[in-house]
């Protein structure tokens, strides 16, 4: 295969986040702090050095960036201030710009005012969709029930509609890397097998986010603190989204609280509440060095999931006292930040949720693979016993 | 000659008001036009010749920090005119020296004469002085022994400072030169006993220079000769005194890793060859005479005064060599090495006294073994005779050096030592492993390169890959790493682990710098008055920089400066001038020398 260079993929990742890739003079500091890096899959010098070289192609079919979780160990020991954690991380976002086969994650990266204008222009479409809706149909001061202002089987319908299209994207773009990984880029044979025999990673590294833990041993953060908190904001999320999906019907019945669903959703807006504030709050004070450069995405995706996280709670608390045509409004505002973030998801760092278990579990069958080629020998000539 | 002066600057100009010096231009007979092109002009043919055929002009000064760059442009321009292209004339402030106090009367000579069309080297000449025959050298290394050596071989009286109790400074402490692993102490010490016994070398241990005035060919220098509280002439080193001294502290000769007394002999060749007293640990001297005093009563000779007092000395010089050398990067700050948790990481200095065959372990090289201190009651480590050599040796190299936090410098002879230490470990113990973790590997010298191939035959791991994590794992030490070239992460078990530690000026080099007015570079060292054509000048005369203290370098890099520093010396002694400060010349004088030479 003819090896393609592109000389400016340094300059290009820069609009990603990584400024500092030329100042690297591979020395292999970082990859020797690195608590992930191992035989099969080092980095971050290699990745520096496959960028420094221009070879895109390469890199879109490599695992690396998705392997790191960004402790930062390797930028605060760089001797070349390089910063190697940062360069891992534009590659990710990078990598989902390659991944989705549309472009939209592109302009996303590369430009704020489109993804803001974007954002505007469906909370826009949805606003008035929600309004027309509403007042065509029903009414102001009534909440759920004949004649309400949103029906919970319209918005069920709704959550459903905008749900599916969210999901062909992500199968699409998952399709697209795995594609990318295990088609173009291993150039070993991989039994069908293995996919099965790994198979449980998927849901091993969704739920546990293991790998991330493994990163706060160097940190040395009190409570594994970034771990846990992400975890809880992880797991919130995907409770809210679960009962958002099925159980709509049942959380927007009545005054009274159905305590079998809604104790779910206040545990999941508990998580949802404290992981945003916290990870605001470290990108506001910039209080270690994962949080010293936010990509404007990074703000676009932590600001508006903590306006979605309290306009719901705000909308469940007038439900619940009363004050139906506050909750239909805080409702309609809601559902207008809601509708955006779901649609942005599959072009944002969101897209996150589903790569990075999708990459642990791809890396294990690569692994495997290999050590079944026995190319992963320790052919080292010393062992001191 | 009509003459147009264009400004342009490749940087913001520390202390240059580029507006100033244009008006004064403006006013230099002959020229036309002024421009100020300012930062990191890109000058256009095009316009340059309209300017050049408008104003008629005959010659063009670029003025500027590196004028040169610019040079090709203008030169296309005054060729395309017909104009005589030799006479582009540069003006180069950074060339020759605008800066400090006087930058902007330096500045204005420069452009003024190039306006005239004569070069600034040949005008700006400062007049000589009578000079004072005699020579001080601060610091007394291998580069000032040399010096001195050199100096007075040929008849001229030499006063030798140093600020320990013996000369020979770190080279005195090495096993073996690189790349021909002769013994250091061979060529040093014999040179070390002429210094100890010329009659041409004053020699002034324990001294430090507190003030310098007066001007070059006559400078008037006061040294403060602290205490030894032995007398040179009578001593003996008869050993009696410190067999009986009851302090015991970490040797600096040794670098720490063995103890010596309070009355103590660096090391048995010491130049000169008499026992001191370490006042700032002796117990007589720190209760003013009222506890010990054992040595003092043991002596034979008698020649053990602790009431001694420090004393200072008058000398008027005409020339000074700086020749102060350098000290290891403090490392206890560079955690990830884990230098001083982990009790066998050791920096390189100590390695080289651990393996020096004078040295506390005879040159065995073993690790570090467990001893409970009587006093304390606490663990420590310490060599000691049971010691095991070690079964396999991690060296790291660049330990601070290229490195932002730290040095962004190259420490130049690191590299070199560390492929030193595997051969010397290669060659004392049989079956050991020994692992080189290197960026990139700068042999430069004569004979380097070769070197470093024969230590990689000879059986050395030489990885290319920088390690950045020692740890410990049940008493074991693993340093891990990359290497490169074989596309390997690699864990390694390890019994000790040699830091390359980067180098930093010595100590008192900002107070010199600040008593004798010479400039230091962004990263501390001396500056030279020009890299190139004079490395061992700096910008005041009569002062002269060699050896370490200018920047890195290795023994016969600074042996060779050593020696140019004292033709430079000789040169003023003999011809009986010494070159006068470039800054003793007014501006008026030099525009007055310029006007002069531009009728001729």
């Amino acid at each position: 295969m003819a090896i393609r260079v592109n000389p400016r993929f340094i300059d290009d990742l820069e609009r990603f986040g990584a400024e500092d890739v030329k100042m690297c003079y591979q020395c292999g500091d970082c990859s020797t702090v690195c608590p992930h890096a191992d035989d099969v899959y080092k980095f971050p010098r290699k990745s520096m050095r496959l960028l420094q070289m221009g070879l895109a192609r390469k890199i879109e079919t490599t695992l690396e960036p998705w392997l790191c979780y960004y402790c930062g160990q390797c930028s605060t020991q760089c001797p070349r201030e390089a910063d190697p954690g940062e360069t891992m991380m534009s590659l990710r976002r990078w990598l989902i710009s390659r991944y989705d086969f549309t472009g939209i994650a592109r302009q996303f990266f590369k430009s704020r005012i489109t993804e803001v204008l974007a954002i505007f222009l469906i909370a826009l479409l949805t606003g008035i969709f929600l309004l027309y809706y509403g007042f065509s149909g029903g009414s102001i001061h009534i909440y759920d029930g004949e004649g309400a202002f949103l029906p919970s089987p319209f918005i069920h319908k709704f959550d459903l509609t905008v749900g599916s299209i969210l999901a062909i994207f992500l199968v699409i773009n998952a399709i697209r890397m795995w594609y990318l990984v295990m088609i173009k880029g291993t150039k070993f044979a991989v039994p069908w097998w293995l996919y099965l025999k790994e198979l449980y990673q998927l849901p091993w590294h969704f739920f546990t986010q293991k790998r991330y833990s493994e990163c706060e041993k160097k940190r040395e953060h009190p409570f594994f603190m970034p771990w846990f908190i992400h975890l809880g904001l992880m797991l919130g999320y995907v409770t809210m989204l679960v009962l958002v999906m099925v159980f709509v019907e049942q959380l927007q019945s009545g005054p009274a609280i159905q305590w079998s669903v809604h104790i779910f959703g206040y545990l999941a807006s508990i998580g949802l509440i404290a992981g945003t504030i916290y990870f605001i709050r470290n990108r506001v004070k910039k209080n270690y060095v994962q949080y010293k450069k936010s990509h404007g995405t990074d703000w676009v995706f932590v600001i508006l999931l903590f306006l979605i996280v309290l306009t719901g709670i705000t909308q469940h608390v007038f439900h619940r006292t009363g004050l139906y045509e506050w909750a239909n409004i805080t409702y309609v505002i809601h559902l207008i930040c809601v509708v955006p973030w779901l649609l942005r998801m599959p072009f944002s760092k969101w897209a996150h949720l589903i790569y990075r278990p999708l990459a642990m579990y791809l890396a294990a069958i690569r692994r495997d693979a290999l050590a079944l080629q026995e190319k992963l020998i320790y052919s080292y000539p010393i062992n001191i016993k | 000659m009509r003459t147009g002066v264009y400004f342009c600057q490749m940087e913001e100009s520390r202390n240059l008001n580029i507006d100033s010096i244009a008006k004064y231009s403006a006013n230099l007979p002959e020229v036309e036009t002024v421009q100020i092109l300012g930062l990191k002009p890109h000058p256009e043919v095009k316009i340059l010749c309209e300017q050049i055929k408008s104003n008629n002009l005959g010659r063009i000064v670029i003025a500027g920090d590196m004028p040169g760059y610019f040079k090709p442009v203008f030169t296309k321009a005054m060729a395309m005119t017909g104009g005589n292209t030799n006479e582009i004339r540069l003006a180069s402030f950074q060339e020759h020296g605008a800066r400090g106090e006087n930058a902007m009367d330096r500045a204005k000579a420069i452009v003024a004469c190039a306006t005239m069309g004569v070069p600034f080297s040949l005008v700006a000449v400062p007049g000589g002085n009578p000079v004072n025959h005699s020579t001080l050298i601060i610091g007394s290394g291998i580069a000032g022994i040399q010096s001195a050596l050199e100096i007075a071989n040929a008849g001229k009286q030499v006063y030798l400072v140093e600020q320990t109790g013996t000369i020979g400074g770190h080279m005195a402490m090495f096993d073996k030169t690189f790349p021909t692993l002769d013994c250091a102490a061979c060529i040093l010490t014999p040179k070390m006993v002429s210094v100890g016994q010329h009659e041409m070398i004053r020699l002034l241990t324990k001294s430090k220079v507190v003030a310098v005035t007066g001007k070059p060919g006559s400078y008037r220098v006061k040294i403060k000769q602290s205490a030894r509280y032995v007398d040179i002439k009578s001593c003996v080193a008869c050993n009696q005194c410190s067999e009986v001294c009851p302090v015991k502290v970490e040797s600096e000769f040794d670098a720490g890793i063995s103890l010596r007394k309070a009355i103590y002999i660096p090391f048995p060749q010491a130049v000169p060859n008499a026992y001191l007293v370490d006042e700032i640990n002796c117990t007589y001297i720190l209760s003013e005479g009222k506890k010990c005093g054992t040595c003092m009563k043991k002596c034979p000779k008698e020649c053990i005064n602790l009431n001694e007092i420090d004393r200072t000395i008058d000398i008027e010089v005409g020339n000074i060599i700086l020749a102060t050398g350098y000290e290891l990067l403090d490392i206890s700050k560079i955690e990830q090495y884990g230098y001083g948790t982990y009790p066998n990481v050791l920096t390189s200095l100590e390695f080289e006294r651990l393996t020096n065959a004078s040295g506390t372990t005879g040159g065995r090289i073993i690790t570090k073994t467990k001893h409970i201190n009587k006093k304390t009651q606490k663990e420590e480590w310490i060599f000691s005779p049971e010691g095991i050599p070690p079964r396999s040796v991690a060296l790291i190299h660049c330990v601070g050096s290229r490195n932002k936090k730290y040095n962004p410098y190259c420490s130049r002879v690191c590299c070199m030592y560390s492929l030193k230490f595997a051969h010397l470990i290669k060659e004392k113990i049989p079956n050991v492993t020994v692992y080189e973790f290197y960026i990139d590997m700068r042999a430069f010298g004569k004979g380097y390169e070769e070197f470093a191939e024969r230590i990689k035959q000879e059986g050395t791991f030489v990885i290319r890959g920088h390690t950045a994590s020692v740890a410990m794992n049940n008493g074991q030490m693993i340093v891990r790493g990359e290497d490169i070239f074989n596309d390997k992460l690699v864990e390694f078990k390890v019994d000790m682990v040699v830091l390359a530690v980067g180098l930093i000026p010595a100590h008192g080099t900002e107070e010199l710098s600040r008593m004798l007015g010479i400039q230091r570079d962004t990263d501390g060292w001396f500056s030279e008055l020009d890299y190139n054509g004079s490395p061992t000048d700096t910008d005041k005369g009569g002062i002269y920089v060699a050896g370490m203290c200018q920047a890195p370098k290795d023994i016969p890099d600074t042996v060779a400066q050593a020696s140019a520093v004292a033709a430079g010396v000789l040169r003023s002694l003999t011809s009986g001038k010494g070159i006068g400060h470039l800054s003793s010349l007014s501006l008026s004088e030099i525009e007055e020398r310029a006007k002069n030479m531009h009728t001729i």
